[in-house]
């Protein structure tokens, strides 16, 4: 993986490469798994998100009943 | 960098833009902080989560697209000729500032030693996109699902504020050679997008429960923490120094820029590479932060929320052009912009019942749409542009400023890219049954579980004795 292995040699070469991040060439790989995270947050967030309201409407409570359940700590 | 000179040239513009992410990531701690102390006790913490979640939604969006938007649209595409190509395409040919170099695959979007610009000057858009987000945040608060919010915040911070960025704020924008559009410091790309959006999201979404009367009359709700909500806008105007030092380019030659033979002459710049100070905008700065508050003072009747609000407003107006305005110009073109979007604010309350929470339509959109407006009579004639100068519509030079232009630069900030894909998007969502929290959970309060676990935590705990 290690793009650099030397500094002295890496600096002084007649073009200095930029890119010095480990796995360069993998980026599309990267990206890719990128994505996937991405757009499985909003997946499993969306569906715990709706799972939790669905529970929470079912039991009806009214405007204040919040103010019994807060604490002193 | 193998001269000395042009390392220091290097190394200083790359930490003049890290010092503005810095000092912009304190817009985001004041909108957290304005938001939880506007919501209602029962809603705080989801309030805050909320927001805090569009910093890695858009991020995470920005970097797989958002930035290369930002660098292939800024000829419409087919609007306007590239001055670098020629080309009314989409720039993503090898051109020096071609979209190509920041797909998220290129090696230029991670540490690369032969540039040092590309990472903070895209950090520095980042926290402009985050902004853009987090404003239409506080308009919707207490009743729209994180979900819907993330969506939402995507299509901002990701996608629409970075095509108005590319046409009205890229230094090679087709706004800019047709119609002579000129927004220094956001006015428009920034804030009149982002209250246009949120106006449409609001539009769908519907006012909070309770918030007016079976006969229409709208009520006051809130702000529930008047002090947090002091804090967070202190700490808005705090990033808003930086957002005003990241808009500029600190130090350019612009003799061989524009093709002068011979000519060299350093100075800072806008972000249409026109010569501006450093000095001069922070003047400017607090001349339009001070008209802010003395108009908001006057017309809120010193109503602190208000007050503080009319601040970031009056800013907001004149920031268009503030990189040229007298500060004195900036302190009235402030001051006017805050009697219309207050105004304006509270009409359209009554008319449309529209339910913004904390104002952010009216600070924000209409702020920001008057001062592009007044920007094109106060700067009318001004070159939009250093590069060439030639008429409007033309489209192959770069017009002058003027107040049609600017009318409708506007028009597109607010309604086009703002309030219409705002409409829409809601639209799409409130079908899909995703966009509003269940009238129940609006109720009972959206944090009511959080409070029930940590009332029997509380229980157990000081029942125990061990």
């Amino acid at each position: 993986m290690a793009t650099v292995t030397n500094w002295i040699d890496h600096l002084s070469a007649a073009e200095v490469q930029g890119a010095i991040y480990p796995g360069v060439g993998t980026e599309g790989m990267l990206v890719i798994a990128l994505l996937v995270i991405w757009i499985g947050w909003h997946v499993i967030t969306a569906t715990s998100e709706q799972s939790e309201q669905d529970k929470l409407a079912r039991k009806r409570h009214g405007a204040n009943d919040h103010k019994s359940n807060i604490t002193d700590w | 960098m193998t001269d000395q000179l042009g390392a220091l040239t290097t190394i200083f513009t790359e930490f003049y833009y890290w010092i503005t992410v810095v000092l912009m990531f304190l817009i985001h701690v004041g909108f957290c902080m304005y938001e939880v102390g506007a919501s209602r006790y029962k809603h705080h913490q989801h309030t805050l989560m909320k927001n805090t979640m569009l910093i890695p939604l858009v991020t995470v969006t920005w970097f797989l697209f958002g930035w290369w938007i930002y660098w292939a649209f800024p000829t419409g595409p087919g609007l306007a000729p590239s001055i670098m190509n020629e080309s009314a395409a989409l720039i993503t040919d090898d051109s020096l500032f071609s979209a190509k170099w920041y797909v998220p695959t290129s090696d230029l979007m991670a540490v690369n030693l032969g540039d040092h610009i590309s990472g903070v000057f895209w950090a520095a858009f980042l926290l402009f996109s985050w902004t853009a987000a987090s404003i239409v945040s506080g308009a919707v608060i207490e009743r729209i699902t994180t979900f819907a919010f993330g969506i939402l915040a995507i299509a901002i911070g990701s996608v629409f504020w970075s095509i108005d960025a590319a046409w009205g704020w890229h230094f090679d924008g087709w706004m800019l050679k047709l119609l002579g559009y000129h927004d220094a410091y956001a006015s428009g790309v920034i804030h009149a997008i982002a209250g246009g959006f949120a106006l449409g999201i609001l539009i769908v979404l519907g006012p909070r429960i309770g918030k007016f009367s079976s006969s229409g009359e709208p009520r006051n709700i809130g702000p529930r923490n008047p002090w947090l909500v002091t804090i967070g806008l202190f700490l808005i105007y705090t990033g808003f120094w930086g957002f005003y030092a990241a808009c500029n380019i600190p130090i350019f030659d612009l003799g061989p820029e524009y093709g002068m033979e011979g000519v060299t002459y350093f100075t800072a710049t806008n972000i249409y590479v026109t010569p501006t100070t450093l000095g001069g905008i922070t003047m400017n700065f607090l001349m339009s932060l001070s008209g802010g508050l003395l108009a908001g003072y006057v017309v809120a009747k010193g109503d602190p929320f208000w007050t503080y609000s009319s601040g970031l407003a009056g800013i907001i107006c004149a920031s268009a052009g503030n990189d040229l305005y007298h500060p004195i110009q900036a302190l009235i073109i402030a001051m006017i912009g805050v009697v219309i979007a207050y105004n304006l604010h509270y009409w359209v309350e009554r008319k449309f019942k529209i339910d913004d929470a904390v104002g952010a339509v009216a600070v924000h959109g209409y702020a920001g749409v008057a001062g592009l407006i007044i920007c094109g009579f106060v700067l009318n004639g001004y070159p939009s542009s250093g590069y060439s100068v030639g008429s409007m519509w033309v489209g192959t030079d770069y017009a002058p400023i003027n107040p049609l232009g600017m009318f409708i630069g506007a028009i597109i900030m607010f309604v086009v890219l703002g309030l219409i894909p705002g409409w829409i998007i809601a639209k799409i969502l409130h079908g899909m049954g995703k966009l509003r929290i269940p009238r129940e959970v609006e109720i009972a309060g959206l944090d009511y579980n959080i409070l029930e676990a940590a009332r029997n935590d509380e229980k157990a705990v000081s029942s125990s004795t061990r």
